[in-house]
């Protein structure tokens, strides 16, 4: 009977220390979101970063603007958490005072960060390169219409919701695919230059071409034909 | 080499410039006066931002194709004047980066073709003798 008990006792401590765990772990991962989206919120163009400065010096004062523009960079790096006021401030309040341009510059850098870790690898040669590459490419063009935030940030970020930021949204996408397109159009005039370089006999070549896109990257380890 | 005229981008979506309009188009959503000049002005600077790009592209497929030929003159006088070589050459292109690797090793190839050599007559040594036996 009192083993019984034991067993049971025993085995409560133990579910509860896993629950008390994977909550302390949970809260962790939120909390550790929050540097992330500063980083990434400051990841702006140098343009556009000093509009956001501009902008945090006029709602907070020159001293705490002072202090962000000396701070951004440990921020950005890490080296420097953001407390949660400069969190607050960053994410929440300065969106609300901001004009179209600029978050839509801060849309830019949370679609770069949150939508475009895709990679692929493909192994091609000049003569099926074209077929190998465009269901990707197909894909990758779809999803700049497609991909979105992922839920726990759109959550945070509340005004990512506004009707002006589907406006945003719908501007991004189509210079995402437009981009990706581009890209693929110079990849034709690329693989002319390339040719010539793999058709030299004699010694061994290797050509590793990587295909920088709006939402991914695509690696090809291009071939001689036969 | 595939057909250039070959369509690489999906069917319907061509390789030419997108126009201020046609992002404005897949923009426009019931706006206010206010937010329809807002949109208007970011679609234009969207439209003006990529040719921009493409102007500085244009310029990294200038500078990437003499890195092509450099690295295909220096193999070329290095095969010429014999020996082992190795060349490593990245360099940024209109599309992305990319990476060149040229070897050429001679004595390499010619210590595996001794080894396999020696290796092979070694086993027949030992099939021999065991024969005898």
């Amino acid at each position: 009977m009192w083993i019984v008990v034991l067993i049971i006792g025993a085995a409560l401590i133990i579910g509860g220390k896993i629950y008390q765990q994977y909550h302390r772990t949970e809260r962790k991962k939120l909390l550790d979101e929050n540097p992330t989206i500063v980083r990434v919120l400051l990841s702006l163009e140098p343009e556009a970063l000093d509009d956001l400065f501009r902008l945090y010096r006029s709602q907070f004062g020159s001293g705490a603007a002072r202090y962000a523009r000396h701070t951004y960079r440990k921020w950005k790096t890490g080296e420097v958490h953001p407390s949660r006021k400069t969190f607050h401030r960053l994410a929440f309040h300065l969106p609300s005072v901001m004009n179209f341009d600029l978050k839509c510059e801060m849309l830019r850098a949370l679609r770069r960060e949150y939508c475009g870790q895709s990679h692929y690898e493909l192994s091609v040669g000049f003569d099926d390169w074209k077929a190998a590459l465009a269901p990707l490419i197909a894909r990758l063009i779809e999803r700049s219409y497609t991909a979105e935030l992922p839920g726990e940030v759109e959550q945070k970020l509340t005004w990512l919701a506004g009707s002006d930021m589907q406006n945003a949204k719908a501007i991004l996408s189509a210079s995402e695919a437009q981009e990706t397109r581009d890209a693929v159009a110079s990849l034709q005039s690329e693989f002319h230059s390339l040719e010539l370089l793999l058709a030299q006999p004699g010694a061994k070549r290797r050509i590793v071409h990587t295909l920088d896109l709006p939402l991914g990257t695509i690696t090809l380890n291009i071939e001689r034909s036969n | 080499m595939a057909d250039d005229s070959e369509e690489l981008a999906p069917t319907g979506q061509p390789l030419f410039p997108l126009r201020a309009e046609d992002i404005i188009d897949n923009a426009f959503q019931n706006l206010s006066p206010n937010q329809a000049r807002e949109v208007s002005k970011k679609a234009a600077d969207e439209a003006l931002r990529l040719e921009v790009e493409r102007r500085k592209a244009s310029l990294r497929t200038d500078s990437a194709q003499q890195e092509i030929r450099n690295v295909i003159d220096n193999a070329n006088l290095l095969d010429q004047r014999g020996g082992d070589y190795k060349i490593d050459s990245t360099f940024e292109t209109a599309s992305g980066t990319t990476s060149v690797q040229i070897t050429r090793s001679k004595s390499t190839t010619l210590m595996v073709i001794i080894a396999v050599g020696g290796i092979l007559l070694l086993l027949v040594a030992i099939a021999l003798i065991l024969l005898r036996h």
